[in-house]
């Protein structure tokens, strides 16, 4: 059934080949109902994987494993070689390796843009706050909206603030970036400037891990699709496998309702 | 609409005005005849009372007792340095965090100068006036200082100096002979326990809330029982228990052979509100999503730097209504402590009542007092709405 990680053949990106996050037999359970079931699978650097599935399958469940932000009960996970345990070194070296951008943006809503992205650098990585400035300037640039720098979070679009959540998650350089279902807050209009931002992330090298259901722009950024049920992963392949060839009835019948 | 409404002339303005929120039918008539009434005959007796009937004499000869009461002449010297430092440094602090609006300055510089002018007399007043330059020199400086390269360090002195204010008048109010603090009196006092009151209870408010959101069981339980308890029982029972039998806790300090009554009663204060402020705060907290903490989590941040930049300002900021509703109280509840055998302001105003003069002709002083009280309170009132208005930048 899961076929793998044997067919990276047409990655948009040279990848080195090395293994960036390595999860073994990962199970959750939130009290007796269980939300990962054995889930195993491995990522490589620079590699875009899109997870999708129904509701309730475990989906941000899986992500919010990645860093941390849920806690796994049983099996492994690798972060560029750091096991996540309950070792706070760990957890401190594996949350500013990876970015998380979610669904309702989750913006600090009284601190400004440029306070927001520059917030994190300067008391984490205690960076200066001239060249924190100037970083939050940089990454205000790459996503579009420079001139937003002084307004309050609540000021702007959703597809800015998405935009500037982004950038927030950025400012920590890190090497892997998780996105829980980053434009379904959005209204339509919106989606697309968000979706530019992670499309030109994806093709500068980022190691990506995005929950999403734009299955167009899945298509085109991702090198592997995870399709999740149920707390399983349920297949796993390449778009053009998913769009032309699908193993499970599961889904395939999922694949029909939302295509 | 409002071209044409501009374009009236004034009269017919103010005759549409009336006719339009005041009789617009009969029933708002009948209430508007009716509310005039009762406001003109209130009005009437007010003033007939504070210009004829009041014995104001009762009031100003006795300034220095509902300014100072029970406190030595001979040991003033001893307020004024902290006094002034308070001024530098509230004068600074304002310049340097407010965003200014000249309406603000004039409802601040108006009630600070109503409360000390009218209570200051003789040498007092020009230690008060003093201690007045010092406040709008100090505002001056900061304002020229903001924003500049001095701004942290200026804000840093601010800090330090506020800091300091107690220990330096206590190391003043003890050195050489000393004052024994039991004589501290008047409004001085009211002012002193206040402040330090919402000094101290207001850390000790918002770590007693966090320490009840906290996940240790034991932090979690110490703090939910020492809330509950404190609000158990009424000020004064707390008050009394300083009195008596607090000193037996306490350990005893510097050969003293126990801790200072003024001291005792500002614990009291301070752990009292704690208690209240904490259950405002906690309100507070449970405002803040989930999802920020999460981004916080994510990009790194530890717990405490969770909880300073990100949880703190944003609960603090939707409760702070509520939490000026308990300052503003405390400042009320100071003049409880005559249970202790002080003189506060109210105290003293009752005091004249009992002078030759003025045998029971208390009004005039009471309503002196009411007058001062609401004086603070109202300044609190204002000043919060505004910092509400400052904070309320980009909110929702
Ligand atoms: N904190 C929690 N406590 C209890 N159950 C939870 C918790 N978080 C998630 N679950 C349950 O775990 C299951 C998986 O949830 P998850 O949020 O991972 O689903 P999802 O695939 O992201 O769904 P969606 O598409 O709706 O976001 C759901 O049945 C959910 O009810
Ligand atoms: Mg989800």
């Amino acid at each position: 059934m899961t076929s793998q990680q044997t067919q990276p053949a047409q990655g948009q990106t040279q990848r080195t080949g090395r293994d960036m996050i390595v999860v073994e037999g990962v199970s959750k359970w939130f009290d007796d109902f269980q939300a990962l079931r054995d889930v195993t699978t491995t990522m490589q650097e620079q590699e875009v994987v899109v997870v999708f599935g129904p509701s309730g399958s475990g989906k941000s469940t899986f992500i919010r494993t990645l860093n941390r932000l849920e806690q796994h009960d049983a099996g492994r996970i690798l972060i560029d070689g750091i096991e996540l345990t309950d070792d706070l070194a760990n957890l401190e070296a594996i949350r500013s390796e990876v970015g998380m951008v979610f669904q309702q943006f989750n913006l600090f809503p009284h601190l400004t843009v440029q306070r927001n992205i520059t917030l994190a650098p300067q008391k984490v990585r205690h960076l200066p706050q001239a060249e924190a400035e100037e970083l939050a300037m940089q990454l205000l640039e790459r996503v579009g909206i420079p001139e937003q720098a002084d307004k309050f979070p609540a000021q702007l679009s959703g597809g800015q603030q998405q935009r500037v959540a982004i950038a927030r998650a950025l400012a920590m350089q890190p090497k892997i970036m998780l996105f829980d279902e980053p434009t379904s807050a959005l209204d339509p209009e919106m989606i697309k400037e968000v979706l530019d931002v992670m499309r030109e992330l994806a093709e500068s090298g980022m190691t990506m891990i995005v929950v999403t259901h734009e299955m167009g722009f899945a298509r085109e950024v991702a090198d592997r699709f995870l399709f999740f049920d149920d707390g399983q992963i349920v297949e796993e392949g390449t778009p053009e496998h998913f769009f032309t060839d699908p193993q499970e009835d599961r889904t395939k019948l999922f694949l029909s309702q939302i295509l | 609409m409002q071209a044409q409404l501009s374009s009236l002339s004034g009269p017919l303005l103010a005759r549409r005005w009336v006719q339009k929120n005041l009789f617009s039918n009969r029933w708002n008539s009948v209430l508007t005849v009716i509310t005039l009434t009762l406001f003109a005959v209130i009005a009437y007796n007010l003033l007939r009372f504070v210009l004829v009937s009041a014995e104001w004499e009762s009031v100003d000869v006795n300034r220095r007792l509902l300014f100072l009461a029970t406190y030595p002449s001979a040991e003033e010297w001893r307020l004024w340095p902290p006094l002034w430092l308070f001024s530098g440094v509230a004068g600074l602090a304002y310049a340097l965090w407010s965003r200014v609006s000249r309406r603000e300055i004039v409802i601040l510089g108006a009630s600070a100068a109503f409360m000390f002018l009218l209570l200051a007399e003789g040498s007092n007043g020009a230690l008060v006036a003093t201690g007045t330059l010092i406040a709008v020199g100090a505002y001056a400086g900061g304002r020229r200082l903001r924003e500049t390269r001095y701004d942290t360090t200026a804000r840093r002195v601010a800090i330090g100096g506020g800091v300091a204010v107690l220990p330096l008048a206590l190391i003043l109010l003890n050195a050489g002979d000393g004052v024994r603090t039991t004589v501290w009196g008047g409004v001085m006092l009211n002012l002193t326990l206040a402040t330090v009151g919402i000094g101290f209870g207001f850390p000790l408010g918002v770590m007693l809330a966090l320490g009840r959101a906290s996940s240790l069981p034991v932090v979690r339980l110490a703090c939910a029982g020492y809330i509950e308890f404190v609000r158990a029982g009424p000020l004064i029972l707390w008050l009394a228990m300083a009195r008596f039998v607090l000193p037996d806790f306490l350990p005893t300090v510097g050969g003293l052979d126990e801790v200072d009554l003024v001291v005792r009663a500002m614990m009291v204060m301070a752990g009292f509100s704690g208690a209240y402020i904490a259950e405002v705060v906690r309100g507070g907290l449970q405002t803040i999503p989930r999802g920020q903490r999460e981004a916080a989590d994510a990009m790194g941040l530890n717990a405490f730097q969770t909880t300073w930049y990100i949880v703190l300002p944003q609960a603090l900021r939707s409760v702070i209504p509520a939490l000026v509703n308990r300052f503003v109280s405390l400042w009320k509840d100071t003049s409880l402590v005559v249970v202790l055998g002080f003189v506060d302001l109210l105290g003293a105003a009752r005091a004249i009542s009992a002078q030759p003069d003025f045998v029971g002709r208390q009004a005039a002083a009471l309503l002196f007092a009411a007058l001062v009280f609401w004086t603070v309170a109202f300044t609190m009132s204002r000043l919060s709405l505004r910092i509400e208005r400052h904070l309320g930048v980009g909110e929702r």
